[in-house]
């Protein structure tokens, strides 16, 4: 292209070499453009959409571009609002703890402990399986289980341990917290199993050697080779969990309303605007998890 | 023929090709020998034109050839870890590039068959076709490979250390066979390899490269009792590479090489008359069979050897860490000028 | 030696996390064979397939209305097959484009990638926004469908970018050494190698479609697929048939899960045939 406005006297100012890169780049460049254009046009675009309406005026039953901040005054004033943030937040603090909490020695056990190739692949399906069933129908499965005559109060009360059945099991904090660590617990299993699974166990057994307890050997090899697999596992849990509102609206009993709750019912009334301010609200607490998280691992590096 | 001049390709800050100079003549077996990371695939991956020269022009009969995309070069490529079609049987293999070519794909089905018999044959492989390329061993990996370019009648074949991937037996049956089903197709080949063996068995021509270059291109005898140059004398390991200043005055100044075989030991002082002579250090001996190498070090450190056959020893009893005095004739030895 | 405790403590462990992981559901299915006349939750009054026939609508007229899950059926299932196939074919020529190193890889990687971690209830509100504003109507063969792909065709993307990791080039070459062009290298060689992994794309795109909700909340219109009509009895009582369902739902998954397992087992017992090209 600058060949006509240099006066060098070769006829070619690119080296084949040059020439294939170009081909090469403008060949991944085209196989690319679709996949990028699809997500920009349906992912990037409605993004913005939602913080642009979340400035739109709204009415009672409609909305209008006139610009205006007044769907975000009324957001940032409204307890109830405020709430579903402290909700959101600490919903997602207590399953993020669970998740690593009940999964961790889970992780522990098949990819440490378990030596038998065909075990470890078996017991790791195990605890995919139910990730390949319906989602709601898991969520769904929690109300005979936890239900004033549900299995657990059923057991519970023909053992004798208690005589009245438990009443804040189902339809309270307590059944969605529950819920979301089942439903999610697999996705904080697998990133630990797999980066401990690439433990060497001559590691671990020239630290034995050596004479490190078991305890020592945990902090100081098995801990930190596996924090990579804590950190995407918790990128998984938090981003779903987040997002969150299936759970809460099934069995909270509307106790539990999170910021995904918020907005289905104030997109069911109608109210785009309040919808969008509250989308706005999630994508800037989701954005700042995530951003926490990708500051300690490179995702890219560890997929 | 196929040509290359002033061929030069750089990975960022690394030169692997610098300004290389290189003619691959008509019917001709020619080894191209090279230290590992030398850029000897580079060299092959540039002709087949899976990448592209950052300088210089490739041709082939006088058409240049660089610039145009691989499959339509007509150069065939063997390579080291065979790339056969994992998915696809013996014949299947064999057959590929007739069919699916896009210039003239041969479409009749019974002259496919016919001449995948015929290419298996040539390699000794009548009667594998059905086979799956796991069924079939790693020498027969490797003339699968060999058939499935020949098929094609390609105007050069690359290999790039097509023996790299076997055995020791396995090698030198394929140098033989390579060499014999190369007269019979008449075609060049180009055979890449690290190993001064190999490359002198079979080439009717050795190139060495080094730095980047075409250091020499000669007939095997040639490269191997005149080497040009430091470069090539150090890659045919079997010449001593030392300061002539090591022998005092006698030799001048620069750099001479002398054959192993062709370096004498005799106790100090005791060097015959006319006979340049170096004192070295006796580090210890080495039987390989019928011939025995013995390693000396000079005064400035130089490693040397010398090398005995077993029905004609010359050499002396000799004690580890004593000095002797190695000594040639002085038309044994080869001089360079400019550094080693 | 601690490990004679910790390893029995860590299995009993595990059992209880499975039993965890499982519970829910198999007390679901076995009330899903509770009586006509039983409630979602125990005792079980009789053991009966009532709800099942219920559910497929082979009973006399009940107290509880039958659930919409025909036509919707179809829907969830048109809509996955169209997603797997799009975003299948996205996945594959995002892959293979990241194969060549180009300025903005990193980038364009986690643009892709952000399609799996946005929150659906957020792009799904966004869609409907946009659509309200350009007038668009909302279907599930639109709105849904490209919202779809935008979830699934990411962890299309990973499942072949894996794939391609693996792969041994040098095959690529060997097929246009021999005059064959790159469109058909990659139909003969490249893909039917790769296709292991098409396979896996397809299997993960079409069961995060199958089993979509938040995405196509907001962007359905009133033709509801499968998982919303199920959300629609969230909010009223619930009776057994739905266990019925979810009984059956989880048997269709399975299914699709044998199947791929049965293609796979065919295509990796070849692979693993030629996985010792080096050897001899």
């Amino acid at each position: 292209m600058t060949a006509l406005s240099t006066d060098t006297p070769t006829q070619s100012t690119h080296s084949p070499a040059e020439l294939r890169e170009k081909k090469d780049r403008r060949r991944a460049i085209t196989l690319l453009t679709p996949g990028l254009l699809w997500m920009s046009l349906f992912m990037v675009l409605p993004m913005c959409m939602v913080i642009y309406v979340s400035f739109w005026t709204q009415t009672t039953f409609a909305v209008e571009s006139t610009l205006t901040t007044a769907s975000w005054e009324r957001f940032l004033s409204s307890s109830t609002y405020l709430s579903a943030i402290g909700t959101t937040l600490r919903v997602w603090a207590i399953v993020l703890a669970a998740t690593v909490v009940v999964g961790y020695p889970v992780a522990l056990f098949i990819g440490l402990f378990v030596r038998n190739k065909t075990l470890q692949t078996a017991l790791l399906v195990a605890c995919v399986i139910p990730f390949w069933t319906s989602f709601l129908i898991r969520v769904i499965a929690w109300r005979p289980m936890l239900g004033t005559e549900g299995a657990i109060n059923v057991i519970l009360m023909k053992l004798g341990i208690i005589s009245e059945p438990l009443t804040f099991l189902l339809f309270s904090e307590f059944s969605v917290l529950v819920g979301m660590t089942q439903i999610y617990c697999v996705f904080m299993v697998g990133p630990i199993t797999f980066m401990l699974g690439r433990i060497d166990p001559s590691v671990i057994e020239a630290a034995r050697d050596l004479g490190a307890s078991f305890g020592t050997i945990f902090r100081r090899i098995i801990l930190p080779l596996s924090l990579p697999g804590v950190m995407v596992g918790s990128i998984f849990v938090s981003v779903m969990v987040l997002g969150e509102l299936a759970t809460a609206a099934s069995l909270s009993g509307r106790k539990v309303n999170l910021l995904g709750n918020i907005i289905v019912s104030q997109v069911g009334s109608l109210k785009w605007a309040f919808a969008a301010v509250a989308g706005v609200v999630l994508t800037i607490i989701i954005t700042a998890v995530i951003a926490l998280a990708l500051r300690i691992v490179d995702l890219r590096k560890e997929m | 023929m196929l040509t290359l001049s002033r061929v030069s390709r750089r990975y960022g800050e690394t030169t692997a090709l610098d300004g290389l100079d290189f003619v691959v003549p008509e019917n001709t077996y020619m080894s191209l020998l090279g230290a590992s990371g030398s850029g000897k695939t580079t060299l092959l991956r540039l002709i087949a034109g899976f990448e592209e020269p950052d300088q210089g022009e490739i041709s082939i009969h006088g058409e240049r050839i660089d610039g145009q995309p691989p499959h339509l070069r007509d150069i065939g490529f063997v390579f080291q870890n065979f790339a056969l079609f994992p998915h696809l049987t013996v014949a299947q293999n064999v057959a590929y590039g007739l069919r699916h070519r896009a210039i003239a794909p041969v479409t009749n089905e019974k002259e496919i068959t016919e001449r995948t018999e015929e290419s298996l044959a040539l390699v000794g492989l009548s009667g594998f076709g059905h086979r799956a390329i796991s069924a079939i061993s790693g020498g027969q990996r490797q003339r699968v490979a060999l058939a499935r370019t020949m098929i094609c009648e390609p105007r050069v074949i690359l290999l790039d250390e097509p023996l790299g991937a076997l055995d020791a037996n396995l090698r030198a049956r394929m140098c033989d066979e390579l060499k014999a089903i190369r007269e019979r197709l008449k075609v060049s080949f180009l055979h890449v390899t690290g190993s001064e063996t190999e490359a002198l068995t079979m080439g009717d021509k050795v190139a060495v490269l080094s730095g980047g270059k075409i250091v020499q291109s000669d007939a095997p005898d040639t490269l191997f009792s005149s080497p040009s140059n430091v470069d090539a004398a150090r890659h045919l390991n079997a010449w001593n590479i030392f300061e002539a200043g090591l022998c005092g005055a006698a030799m001048g100044q620069g750099t001479i090489a002398v054959r192993f075989d062709q370096i004498d030991v005799s106790p100090k002082g005791k060097a015959p008359d006319g006979h340049p002579w170096l004192s070295a250090k006796y580090l210890t001996g080495e039987f390989n069979g019928p011939t025995a190498l013995s390693f000396f070090r000079a005064d400035d450190g130089t490693l040397l050897q010398v090398i005995d056959h077993l029905s004609q020893p010359r050499l002396p009893d000799m004690v580890e860490g004593q000095s002797y005095d190695l000594h040639f004739a002085p038309d044994a030895a080869r001089q360079f000028h400019g550094a080693a | 030696m601690e490990s004679r405790i910790l390893r029995p403590t860590l299995a009993i462990y595990t059992a209880a996390f499975l039993l965890f992981l499982y519970g829910p559901m198999i007390v679901l299915a076995i009330l899903s064979f509770q009586s006509s006349e039983g409630g979602p939750q125990f005792p079980i009054r009789d053991w009966s397939v009532y709800w099942y026939q219920h559910l497929l609508g082979l009973t006399e007229t009940s107290r509880v209305s039958q659930l919409p899950v025909g036509d919707s059926l179809v829907r969830s299932i048109v809509l996955a097959f169209m997603t797997t196939v799009v975003s299948t074919i996205l996945g594959v020529m995002s892959a293979e484009a990241f194969r060549t190193k180009f300025k903005g890889s990193g980038p364009a990687f986690y643009l892709i990638i952000l399609g799996m971690m946005v929150p659906g209830v957020l792009v799904g509100l966004g869609m409907a926004l946009l659509s309200n504003t350009l007038g668009i109507g909302r279907v599930w063969w639109g709105t849904s469908f490209v919202l779809h792909v935008v979830y699934t065709y990411p962890f299309a993307f990973l499942v072949m970018l894996a794939i391609f990791n693996r792969f041994d080039r040098s095959v690529e070459e060997a097929s246009l050494s021999l005059g064959v062009s790159p469109a058909q290298t990659f139909r003969r060689v490249t893909f039917p190698i790769i296709f292991p992994g098409v396979l896996s794309a397809m299997l993960f795109s079409f069961t995060l479609s199958y089993d979509e909700f938040s995405r196509t909340l907001f962007t359905i219109g009133s033709q509801l697929t499968l998982p919303l009509a199920i959300y629609g009895t969230f909010s009223v009582e619930i009776y057994p048939n739905i266990f019925a369902f979810g009984v059956l739902t989880t048997l269709f998954s399975f299914t699709l899960l044998v199947i791929y397992g049965l293609l796979m087992k065919r295509f990796t017992a070849k692979a693993s045939r030629f996985k010792g090209q080096e050897e001899n």
